[in-house]
């Protein structure tokens, strides 16, 4: 499978000028995009506390492509869930893009997720009846877009994907891979601060994996996208700049931290 | 949204198409049962007011509680011709006594007492009448026979001779003429009170008998021209009611209206609602009755309705919740399920309106046989007369209600599910399969 944005081959003039653009902000002051800080989570399970996040300090760099790592039930979901405004924390602070998660009521936090924060979902999570195109445009028509810039800006996030062909078919006529890059396509479209996802490679195949993999960091490289994904495959972190390991709702290594 | 809405109505086919031919059945029986009821009503009230009585009538205020001599219409000729310029009115002037009617056998048809053409009773001997054993209390009612018999069907009901054409002839009820042994042709005397308290008396020849079918009305009523019988009674340009017939049922009450600010202070117009309030209480009770059977009908589609969206809500729990990751607010989610509960209520309400608007349109023209609705019975129960069809009414009301009602209550029956969506959490509703 082929798509047109290429992985770490060499570079167009275009894209040499993208790449150089990221250079000189690598030189600059980075602002966080994300700042964890004593960050708690406990859930009742059958009337037992269970402790899913215990005080996690994290900070995210503008521009950095993150791992969240760790075995099932580390917290690497309620981290991500918490930072995507998805659910709550029961102590400690989180911040997006400057704005106070905490602060922010569920109709402000269903704004922020419209607005400054793109989602990939292990599950894809497409809507069935919708054609990818369609899938993508969802969104835009969310966020109040006119209808002829959402089908452009829909088709030209399909095309970066190498889905331009397929931007027709509903969901059920994609592969996996396929149905993944369509929800990347869908969440990168509005250009958010900050992609976070969950798990994105676990229902594909090595090589699907790869390929999706090789999207979100060209993404990264290219567009300067901060992204942040859960995951416990080692291939996954391998794609990533930075690292950080969770253990029991607590942050265990981090290998890039700067918090 | 639109597109969204639409396609979601798709994904289970024979599901929306039996809510939807639910609701489309619903609105085509309620639809045509409306306009069946509309029509029914109507022929209902046409034969009441259209037999004898009229849409309204005007009188004197006093006369409604005490229907008596000195309670008139003054100048009712002015009265009436001004009454003549509302467009589709209709106005017939009528006296009315009680009297004591006797067959004049002891008047030879060459007397001179009276003249038995016209009734007058200048040279009337009392010392020639009765001869005739019998005499009977009757209710003496003056009308304009020329005018009435193309509006009113009393008319039609004449078993024997004629209705009158000529000056002092008059039709008498048929027992009255039983009782009496009256024949075509033979002459009644009316004896009775003048307005002022004379003696009132006036002779008619038998132009025809009627029978109304109403037992107390054929053994009492003598009707007589207008002009001599108000003569009679010492009436001057007076009239004890002005009968109104309008070309439009429906526009009656605004009629009413027009017809009211003509009025003086002394007098009073009445509907048929206040002169007949039998006949509007059965409407309300049948009214009611029909209200009762459409609500069970509703209700029966609103638990279909229920059930489809709670089905929606329980398959499509893991989509809203995407909804909300994505950004959307539960008000949004609970606006686009409500969206398709208004698209299914829609093609139903379509479908419905699609089969009952020829239907009754096809039925108003050619009427439905009142015989194929069990015959005689049907006919005496719903108070038709001799109507031998009942003719649908298609109206604004009876083409609208029920789909009115079926959009309000297919959003309230949905909303009954979706306002659940408000209890979703995404990561919840993510995490289901």
């Amino acid at each position: 499978m082929t798509h047109s944005v290429p992985n770490a081959g060499p570079v167009s003039s275009g894209q040499e000028s993208s790449v150089q653009e990221s250079s000189q902000k690598d030189s600059l002051v980075k602002t966080p995009v994300v700042v964890c800080r004593g960050v708690k989570r406990i859930y009742q399970q059958d009337s037992v506390p269970v402790h899913a996040l215990r005080g996690v300090d994290l900070e995210i760099q503008e521009g950095e492509f993150v791992s969240l790592a760790g075995p099932s039930g580390s917290g690497k979901s309620t981290l991500l869930n918490s930072i995507g405004g998805l659910d709550g924390f029961d102590a400690g602070t989180v911040t997006v893009g400057g704005t106070d998660l905490g602060a922010l009521n569920s109709a402000e936090l269903a704004e922020l997720r419209l607005h400054k924060i793109g989602f990939v979902f292990q599950a894809y999570n497409l809507i069935p009846v919708l054609s990818a195109q369609e899938n993508v445009e969802f969104i835009l028509q969310l966020q109040g877009v006119p209808s002829q810039q959402r089908r452009e800006r829909a088709t030209e996030a399909l095309a970066s994907l190498g889905l331009g062909d397929l931007a027709h078919r509903r969901p059920g006529e994609l592969s996996g891979g396929q149905q993944q890059r369509v929800a990347t396509a869908r969440a990168i479209v509005t250009k958010p601060v900050l992609l976070l996802a969950d798990e994105p490679t676990a229902n594909l195949d090595s090589k699907t994996t790869s390929e999706l993999l090789e999207v979100l960091q060209q993404l990264n490289q290219q567009q300067g996208m901060t992204i942040v994904t859960a995951t416990h495959d080692p291939i996954v972190m391998g794609f990533t700049s930075r690292q950080v390991a969770m253990l029991d709702g607590e942050i265990h290594q981090d290998t890039g931290s700067t918090g | 949204m639109i597109r969204l809405a639409w396609r979601n109505l798709l994904r289970n086919r024979a599901r929306t198409a039996l809510t939807v031919g639910g609701i489309g059945f619903s609105v085509l029986l309620v639809s045509f049962a409306m306009s069946l009821q509309s029509g029914s009503y109507e022929i209902m009230i046409d034969s009441a007011t259209g037999y004898f009585t009229g849409h309204g009538q005007i009188s004197h205020r006093d006369f409604v509680d005490q229907p008596r001599l000195e309670h008139t219409v003054t100048n009712a000729s002015n009265l009436q011709a001004r009454l003549a310029q509302i467009d589709g009115l209709r106005v017939f002037p009528r006296a009315q006594a009680f009297a004591v009617v006797s067959l004049a056998g002891g008047v030879s048809e060459d007397s001179s007492a009276a003249d038995p053409q016209t009734g007058d009773l200048q040279n009337y001997d009392p010392q020639s009448e009765p001869s005739s054993e019998k005499s009977l209390g009757g209710m003496v009612i003056g009308v304009d026979f020329s005018a009435e018999r193309s509006y009113l069907d009393v008319y039609e009901n004449v078993v024997a001779g004629k209705v009158p054409t000529e000056p002092g002839q008059a039709l008498i009820g048929s027992a009255m003429a039983r009782n009496l042994g009256a024949q075509i042709g033979d002459e009644l005397i009316v004896l009775g009170s003048g307005k002022q308290g004379a003696v009132a008396a006036a002779i008619f020849v038998i132009a025809g008998i009627v029978e109304t079918g109403q037992v107390e009305l054929d053994r009492s009523l003598l009707l007589a021209p207008f002009a001599e019988l108000a003569d009679a009674l010492y009436l001057e340009d007076e009239a004890h009611m002005l009968v109104l017939m309008v070309d439009d049922l429906s526009e009656l009450t605004a009629t009413a209206s027009s017809v009211a600010e003509l009025l003086p202070e002394a007098l009073t117009v009445q509907t048929w609602q206040q002169l007949m309030p039998m006949i509007e209480q059965s409407i309300e009770l049948d009214r009611a009755g029909a209200v009762l059977f459409y609500s069970l009908l509703l209700i029966l589609v609103a638990f279909a309705v229920v059930n489809t969206f709670v089905m929606v809500l329980f398959e499509r729990t893991r989509e809203f919740g995407l909804f909300m990751a994505l950004g959307m607010r539960p008000g949004q989610v609970i606006a686009q399920v409500q969206f398709e509960a208004l698209l299914l209520s829609l093609l139903g309400v379509a479908l419905g309106l699609l089969f009952a608007y020829p239907l009754i349109t096809y039925l108003t023209g050619v009427g439905i046989p009142l015989d194929q609705m069990g015959g005689e019975e049907a006919i005496r129960q719903m108070q038709m007369g001799s109507m031998e069809r009942i003719f649908p009414k298609i109206s604004w009301s009876s083409v609208t209600t029920a789909p009115l009602v079926m959009i309000v209550g297919t959003q309230l029956a949905a909303l009954v599910s979706t306002v659940r969506v408000r209890g979703i959490h995404p990561v919840t509703a993510l995490r289901t399969e």
